[in-house]
């Protein structure tokens, strides 16, 4: 829900509530004051005929007076004198209806100790329209005076959040890898100008981080480079000893093994952080086809090495604007993926068409989710010199260039696909 | 062969030399931009060996000095950096090749003879070893007068031996100069067995000797007096 949504409702719930509120208030009021003023009127025309009645003694002759009705009935027992004014409904025989009237009822007891009823009826018919009309009016004045409210305060709260919108849109399509740093556009109104304050801050500050992190991952990879070179150096060296035992050797061999993981992960890591540094942005027209039959032809001893069968099938030429570096690097992993956890005997097939390139490959089952293989450092099974990053290294590279990836797998043949 | 070894890193700039040392060629070293640039203008090279990274300098400029004054050194760039950026600008500047640390001090070894064999042997452009030649302008191999048929990689092994002749070489060391060190196959050292076997066998069936002896658990080794 949008916040102006939000506060519109909120807006509308509060002047109901209100108006409600105000409302019955309101009519009570006025109603109590037109009541008061006919209860007055009544008791006044109670004391005229009461006077009347004192002066003749008899039941007066007049039946209404001032459009109220008057009736007076000789009384005989008395208790005491009772006044009392109370809403009634009585039978007007000249428009033939019940009509709602207000009704003060007195017993007296004249000079002569005579005992009188006084009824006194006063229509309310005049009164309760007019308290409808007043009512009437006032509830379009106040529902003109809450829509146009509503409107205006619609209106400028939108016009008010403008900046914010601003700041959320250059907010959405900043990212910390970029390296123009976040500039919002400044606001007159005090509370979005010190969010744009603080936000242009700390991406400032995030963004320093990020390069700061970027830097380091990148020196201390070069940093390894030549500790790395050294012990190769000496591991070099030494299996040149004529003294070595075969035991030696293999020990020595371990020593290679590990050394060749650090330096490949190290190499890894280099490549992303190169990849994130934006290193690799001079691209040329890369013939996916050629690539791909120069690259095969590099493993065809390998291929052959494993006795796999492979099928490439190159529907379409295909061009793509790719760094070449990048390009080997991406479909060198694939490929080397697929011929590295293949069977002996297996297969592997390459399809290339305009839109897409499939790599299918036969191999052991997945243990995990093939979403996971992209992620660092993940691997399907811990055998082998595998460091985990080739993956990530394609996923990176694929992500790079806008493309999309797919992996699927059904048992043991293993599906890769590149959507360009 | 004279050689100046240009590195900071001591321990590495001593492998360097120790092992060309043993196949007597003079190893001079420079572990500061001074003293290379020293170095470079006082004497000839054969091969120089240049690390970019250098605490007091770039690298780059001593390649620039040689190649004003020295034209006929050979220069190979030892560098940590691995991008095409650098490799491009250190070879436009006239550097012969580039070298990413870590790397095998046979593969160096291989490098370096090529590197020279290029500069140096003007007129001589053959490689002769006991019964063998090889014409590297056309990738050719006689055993005495017999052209024998290799296929590419049998032809960069041999010439990859003969540069390291009595020198262990791992099976890894093998592999990445066959296949480059970009490609991950390091569970697939196995399938070298082949190609050496290959090898080892149009050798000895052209008439030549058996010169590749297996070191139990790291690799192989190129007799230069055979077997």
């Amino acid at each position: 829900m949008k916040l102006l949504t939000k506060t519109s409702l909120y807006y509308i719930l509060f002047s109901m509530i209100t108006f409600i509120i105000g409302g019955i208030i309101f009519y009570n009021t006025v109603k109590n004051i037109m009541y008061r003023q006919i209860d007055e009127n009544l008791v006044t025309e109670q004391l005229l005929v009461e006077e009347a009645i004192n002066i003749t003694d008899t039941v007066p002759d007049y039946t209404s007076v001032f459009g109220h009705m008057i009736q007076v009935l000789p009384y005989i027992k008395i208790y005491n004198q009772v006044e009392l004014i109370h809403d009634t409904a009585v039978y007007d025989s000249s428009v033939k209806e019940i009509i709602d009237c207000r009704h003060l009822k007195y017993i007296m007891l004249s000079t002569s100790k005579q005992g009188y009823t006084i009824n006194i009826y006063k229509p309310l018919k005049n009164t309760k329209s007019m308290i409808a009309e007043i009512i009437f009016s006032i509830t379009i004045l106040f529902l003109s005076l809450m829509i146009i409210l509503f409107i205006v305060n619609y209106f400028i709260s939108r016009r008010a959040w403008i900046p914010f919108y601003r700041t959320l849109g250059k907010l959405s399509s900043y990212k910390v890898t970029q390296d123009e740093s976040l500039k919002l556009p400044d606001s007159k109104i005090h509370e979005f100008h010190l969010l744009n304050e603080t936000l242009e801050m700390m991406s400032q500050q995030i963004h320093r981080d990020y390069v700061s992190l970027k830097e380091f991952n990148e020196n201390a990879a070069h940093e390894l480079q030549t500790p790395l070179a050294i012990i190769k150096s000496k591991l070099d060296l030494l299996i040149q000893d004529q003294n070595l035992t075969p035991d030696q050797y293999t020990k020595i061999e371990s020593a290679y093994e590990a050394l060749r993981r650090i330096s490949r992960l190290n190499q890894g890591l280099l490549l992303i952080s190169r990849i994130n540094n934006n290193q690799f942005e001079e691209t040329e027209d890369v013939n996916i086809a050629a690539l791909l039959k120069k690259l095969l032809d590099n493993f065809s001893e390998l291929i052959s090495g494993k006795n796999i069968h492979v099928d490439a099938i190159f529907n379409d030429e295909v061009i793509l604007k790719m760094n070449p570096t990048l390009a080997e690097i991406l479909l060198s992993n694939l490929l080397s993926n697929a011929i590295r956890y293949n069977f002996n005997e297996g297969w592997i097939k390459v399809e290339l068409s305009s839109r897409s390139l499939v790599i299918s490959n036969t191999g052991n089952p997945l243990k995990v989710s093939p979403r996971i293989l992209f992620e660092r450092f993940r691997k399907s099974s811990s055998t082998g010199d595998s460091v985990g990053l080739g993956l990530a290294i394609v996923n990176k590279i694929v992500l790079y260039y806008g493309m999309k990836i797919e992996f699927t797998s059904t048992d043991s043949i293993h599906n890769l696909k590149i959507t360009f | 062969m004279k050689l100046l070894i240009i590195e900071d890193e001591k321990a590495l700039a001593n492998s360097i030399r120790e092992f060309f040392h043993h196949e007597n060629h003079i190893c001079e070293m420079a572990y500061t931009y001074d003293e290379a640039r020293e170095k470079v203008n006082l004497y000839d090279y054969d091969c120089v060996l240049v690390d970019i990274n250098l605490p007091d300098g770039n690298g780059l400029d001593i390649i620039k000095e040689l190649k004003e004054n020295k034209v006929d050194t050979g220069i190979i760039i030892i560098s940590a950096r691995n991008t095409v950026g650098d490799k491009i600008t250190g070879l436009d500047l006239g550097a012969d090749d580039y070298l990413t640390k870590p790397f095998h001090l046979t593969e160096l070894n291989a490098r370096v003879k090529s590197v020279v064999r290029r500069r140096s042997f003007e007129g001589q452009r053959e490689i002769l070893f006991n019964e063998i030649r090889i014409v590297p302008d056309r990738m050719e191999v006689f055993i005495d007068k017999n052209l024998i048929d290799l296929t590419r990689k049998e032809y960069d092994m041999l010439l990859y031996f003969i540069s390291n002749k009595d020198r262990v070489l791992s099976k890894e060391s093998i592999a990445e100069h066959l296949w480059g060190d970009e490609i991950d196959m390091a569970d697939s050292f196995d399938f070298l067995y082949t190609h050496i076997k290959n090898l080892r066998k149009k050798i000895v069936e052209n008439g030549g000797r058996d010169y590749i002896q297996t070191i139990y658990g790291i690799g192989y080794k190129f007799l230069s007096s055979g077997k």
